[in-house]
């Protein structure tokens, strides 16, 4: 269309013209990944905010400030327990937090326990028909309400039922909303 | 001078095509963000993105017998029902599998159904890698809708750009009505039938529907 | 274009055909829009009614004085029952089939009802296509409120749009009143309304 039409108009120099247009076709270059980014800017933050995607390796033993507490690996469990599917095991996780932010409905939104193997492949929480919690430890939705305040340690857990041959390497993980993309992954304990 | 006119003429004409071109062939924005679905056929194992699963079995019924609340029931359809047994199984983590749907030979889509309520076997199947789990998917469908018939399972229901697996029923044998060669006048789903073979010799045609 | 008087004239003459033809399309538009409304037409009864994506038979209404279909009604209420036999006309399971029918000239004490399967109680379960289920519409009524022996019920019908004007997917839209269909109202005693058709 241009190359048509921009000769009916009279130009005084038809080298400035020359040259800004050059520099529109420049500054399309850098302002349309711009808008790009702009727009998608919430969509990505929002995705990031929803999924565990950067891990922070945990030695056993040690304690993070994580969400507003400090986590520990209490202890990895698992066993033939309760009724299982064929070719399955019961595993229980749980952890020590110390609250610092006693906002756990704020701080702990989507929180999610999970073990990982070597491969990534991820388990939640399930619910075994015999097994339950040890006495004093609660999962994650409930201790969001125990109302813990600040100082408090309490014990998070939750069971998980994976496939034997997952056993010998996973690693329990925490995932929780105020801190996502990045979650824990915690060495297991020594045998 | 008339070169010029007709050059923009040919501009304009060239742009109305395109863009009349554009939009007849622009696909539905249905079309765009529908489930990408992943062909697979009867016991064979269904890649889908978050999810692997195998349709082990379909069986027909008239009645379904179900336990509600403690309570027995009795249910009956305008035309057969259609439980499929599915071997399922997460890929990368922990995922739910919820929605069924039964796409007909024309393409029609039965839903799954919504009058059994509650229970264990029933969607959203909770599954786990590595760990397989039997789910059902139980329809309700015309008997002229088996035939040629695709089983549609998806993680849920409304999964834009997620895989869908896509199991052709070539295994259901039907008869030469069309209708499967093997319904069961009853089917409880508190204890499946354990042998698979022809157990109804009753009449064809619409089901004879009695009240509970 | 305009430095003769002949073009000049010319020109006054397109434009003013132009401004006539406006003015006469808009006045035929008005004149067809001062006409009476026609009141939607009586449906027959016992007939079946293609209204959407629905394909109704209504069956019998009554109005009940117990617990209807699984329907629990407050104490001091009645029921109004409409049973209708609905097929889905639609290539896929739905359930949008609340406003089909609303009893006219009646004080209701909930304008939405509860909606039935009469086979087994289960309430407002998905219809499939081609499928026809009876359907039981139960409105909660005053206790005192006066039923007539023959009542009308307007059907609302809704058109198809295969690409809507905002994304472009097929769905239902613009409801409208396709008519009425009257039926006599039976009064059900109390222990006889759980028996069904």
């Amino acid at each position: 269309m241009t190359a048509v039409s921009t000769d009916a108009e009279p130009s005084a120099d038809p080298q400035a013209e020359k040259k800004w247009r050059r520099r529109g076709l420049l500054a399309l270059a850098v302002l349309l990944p711009l808008t790009l980014a702009e727009t998608s800017f919430d969509s990505v933050r929002e995705w990031l905010r929803g999924e565990d995607l950067i891990a922070r390796d945990i030695a056993f033993g040690q304690s993070v400030p994580f969400g507003g507490g400090s986590w520990k690996l209490a202890d990895l469990r698992g066993g033939k327990a309760g009724r299982l599917p064929e070719g399955a095991f019961a595993v229980i996780a749980t952890f020590t937090v110390t609250i610092r932010d006693p906002d756990l409905q704020k701080q702990w939104l989507g929180c999610k326990l999970m073990l990982i193997d070597a491969a990534g492949h991820r388990w939640l929480p399930d619910i075994i028909a015999g097994v339950g919690l040890p006495d004093g430890v609660m999962n994650c939705a409930s201790a969001i309400f125990s109302g813990a305040k600040p100082g408090d340690t309490i014990t998070v857990g939750d069971t998980f039922i994976i496939p034997q041959d997952a056993v010998k390497t996973i690693r329990p993980a925490v995932g929780l909303g105020s801190e996502r993309p990045w979650y824990l992954r915690f060495q297991r304990p020594p045998k | 001078m008339k070169i010029r006119v007709l050059g923009n003429l040919a501009i304009l004409a060239a742009t109305v095509a395109l863009s009349y071109g554009m939009q007849v062939t622009k696909p539905h924005y249905a079309d765009l963000t529908a489930p990408l679905p992943v062909d697979g056929a009867m016991g064979k194992r269904v890649h889908a993105r978050s999810f692997d699963v195998r349709l082990e079995k379909v069986v027909f019924a008239r009645q379904l017998k179900t336990n509600q609340f403690g309570q027995e029931k009795l249910l009956t359809t305008s035309g057969l029902w259609a439980v499929a047994t599915t071997s399922l199984t997460a890929t990368d983590a922990s995922t739910t599998v919820a929605d069924g749907t039964w796409q007909g030979p024309t393409d029609l889509r039965y839903n799954q159904t919504e009058r059994l309520g509650y229970r264990q076997d029933m969607p959203p199947h909770g599954v786990d890698p590595g760990l397989g789990k039997l789910g059902l998917f139980v329809f309700e469908v015309p008997p002229d809708q088996i035939r040629g018939a695709k089983l549609l399972i998806a993680a849920r229901r409304f999964g834009p750009l997620d895989a869908q697996a896509r199991i052709s029923l070539d295994g259901v044998r039907t008869g030469p009505d069309g209708q499967p060669a093997d319904i069961l006048p009853q089917y409880d789903l508190d204890a499946p039938p354990r042998d698979q073979g022809p157990q109804d010799q009753g009449p064809q045609g619409p089901a004879q529907e009695t009240r509970p | 274009m305009f430095n003769t008087a002949r073009s000049k004239i010319q020109t006054w003459i397109t434009a003013g055909a132009g401004t006539i033809a406006a003015l006469f399309v808009a006045g035929v538009m008005g004149a067809f829009g001062a006409l009476p409304a026609h009141a939607p037409p009586q449906l027959p009864p016992g007939a079946a009614i293609d209204a959407g994506r629905w394909r109704v038979q209504p069956v019998r209404a009554y109005v009940s004085h117990a617990k209807v279909y699984g329907v629990l009604l407050k104490p001091g209420q009645k029921a109004l029952v409409l049973e209708a036999d609905m097929t889905n006309r639609t290539a896929q399971s739905d359930k949008a089939y609340f406003d089909v029918f609303e009893p006219e000239g009646l004080t209701l004490a909930d304008r939405q009802p509860m909606i039935a399967l009469t086979r087994d109680s289960t309430l407002t379960p998905e219809l499939h296509p081609g499928m026809t289920e009876r359907m039981a519409y139960v409105w909660a009524l005053a206790g005192d409120a006066a039923v007539p022996s023959s009542l009308g019920f307007g059907v609302t019908s809704e058109i198809f749009k295969p690409r809507d004007n905002l994304y472009g997917m097929p769905g239902w839209f613009n409801p409208y009143r396709l008519g009425t269909v009257t039926l006599p109202v039976a009064d059900m005693p109390a222990t006889d309304t759980e028996g069904g058709s």
